[in-house]
């Protein structure tokens, strides 16, 4: 309790209080300066076609590059041409 | 105090559900798909527009059951004619038009202008500026499986986060707005908000209201009201996720929070009385509504407290002699009374996964400030309306940069 209060009390209060405000917003001012959020938030995407595909037990192939699951004809149908040349081996 | 316990019981129910829903994984049901009308109120967004009519195109709901409508409000810009580049191909894309005799007399005016061209049975809106899931009307219209369901809401994300410090702050309130309060509100069988796009209504039941009325500022909150006041409830969906661009600088977030502020007000007048009659309501839901309805005068309450009090603080007895113990309830309740909002934003974060970005929640106190002028004003504004007679219902378009782009993934 601070019953006479003296100029040294008053600065050191106004410094106790500013050094308070400064360690708050220190995170804050950091974030700002130097951004280390990922942000904007990346909305989920094609939840519904990769059900879709699951359930007729598809499994979408993964692009790497894109990192999203997508059905990839083109690749698709590169492995399927190359297993139609290779020699069967049952006969 | 009502306000503080709201908070907290947002919080802490939706941090419950949380782990079950964080676990669950979700199968939309399909086979529920009934005909949408988009509607796309469009003035003057000629940066935004390509964009999200592009996204129409891809979304994955059956072309057959869709129709959009892009309602040219009397723009000068590009809009109409980069809008008719998509009609000429999409045949389920329609433009409206409005001269500047018909147009620009808000958003309100513009749904009702693009409504009586809507042949679907489930209405949905999107603004301009926004960007959905592929797969959003799925998840939206899934819920009106249930007849009760007269209306749904689906959840913003700010796609222009990473612009600016009020673009990162508005990304947090919308966090903490859509991923804890809404999804609180839904599961608490609460009022549950539309809030004007990435949502809808059915269609009967929005013809039977009168569509959107055109004299109030938040016709989204309004027809929040009259839906719940009819019998109906709106439902919200986290799941269903939009990206939207967030104002960009301190005198846009004025113009916008003013609008919402004024027209939530108007709102109040409108229905505070309705409400606490309705016996479409339950007693909880009559709270909520109530609560609801007056959080915009909030900040006037502040000011107010702030007037009286300073002086009474030096006025009264002398405050040095009880400094320490002033100190004791004014932290308690600054800990949990004051911060709830920044808790609730910071609950909304981390369900994100967003541990950087709460960082940033200390410099929510300076939006918190802002919006004490910015309500004041409103109030004023309002009760000046009140008195003169006269509506001068402005509509402060928010203007669009298009730099929110940028982010998005081709």
């Amino acid at each position: 309790m601070i019953s006479n209060p003296t100029p040294t009390t008053l600065i050191l209060l106004l410094l106790g209080v500013s050094t308070f405000i400064f360690i708050l917003l220190l995170p804050a001012l950091l974030e700002l300066k130097r951004p280390r959020d990922a942000g904007p938030r990346i909305i989920m995407e094609d939840a519904i076609i990769t059900q879709r595909f699951q359930a007729r037990g598809i499994a979408p192939i993964t692009s790497i590059e894109e990192e999203k699951l997508w059905l990839d004809h083109t690749v698709a149908k590169k492995i399927a041409d190359i297993i139609a040349v290779l020699p069967n081996l049952e006969t | 105090m009502a306000y503080l316990i709201r908070h907290y019981v947002f919080t802490i129910t939706v941090l419950k559900n949380a782990r079950r829903r964080k676990n669950a994984v979700k199968a939309v049901n399909t086979t529920h798909q009934l005909g949408v009308s988009i509607l796309i109120p469009a003035r003057n967004e000629e940066k935004v527009i390509g964009r999200i009519l592009q996204r129409m195109t891809e979304l994955s709901y059956p072309k057959d059951k869709l129709q959009i409508i892009i309602i040219d409000d009397a723009s000068t810009d590009n809009t109409g004619k980069i809008a008719e580049q998509y009609s000429k191909i999409c045949s389920y894309i329609k433009i409206v038009h409005r001269s500047e005799k018909e147009g620009g007399r808000g958003k309100a005016s513009a749904l009702n202008a693009g409504f009586k061209h809507a042949k679907g049975e489930i209405i949905l809106c999107f603004d301009a500026d926004y960007y959905p899931q592929k797969d959003t009307l799925e998840k939206l219209v899934e819920v009106f499986a249930d007849q009760k369901v007269g209306a749904v809401q689906g959840r913003v994300t700010v796609l222009n986060e990473p612009q600016n410090m009020i673009t990162r702050l508005v990304a947090l309130e919308r966090t903490g707005g859509y991923s804890v309060d809404q999804q609180a509100r839904d599961n608490l069988g609460l009022i549950t908000q539309f809030g004007g796009t990435v949502g809808g209504f059915r269609r009967e039941l929005l013809e039977s209201l009168g569509g959107w009325d055109e004299s109030i500022l938040a016709e989204d909150t309004d027809l929040t009201f009259r839906v719940y006041l009819a019998g109906y409830r709106v439902r919200y969906v986290n799941d269903a996720e939009c990206y939207e661009e967030a104002v960009e600088s301190w005198r846009a977030y004025w113009k916008q929070r003013y609008r919402w502020a004024k027209g939530h007000m108007q709102v109040f007048l409108k229905h505070w009385l309705k409400v606490l009659k309705s016996t479409n309501l339950t007693f909880k839901q009559r709270i909520d509504g109530l609560l609801l309805l007056t959080v915009y005068f909030m900040p006037v309450l502040v000011l107010l407290s702030w007037i009286v009090g300073v002086p009474l603080f030096f006025l009264g007895p002398p405050f040095w002699s009880s400094i320490v113990w002033a100190f004791v309830p004014i932290s308690l309740y600054s800990f949990v009374g004051n911060f709830a909002p920044f808790f609730e934003v910071g609950v909304g974060a981390y369900l994100d996964g967003r541990t950087r970005a709460q960082w940033l929640i200390p410099l929510l106190i300076l939006t918190f400030l802002y919006n004490i002028p910015i309500c004041t004003k409103a109030f004023a504004d309002l009760l000046m309306t009140k008195i003169s007679g006269k509506n001068n219902n402005n509509w402060e378009k928010t203007a669009h940069s298009g730099n929110g782009n940028c982010y998005i993934m081709s």
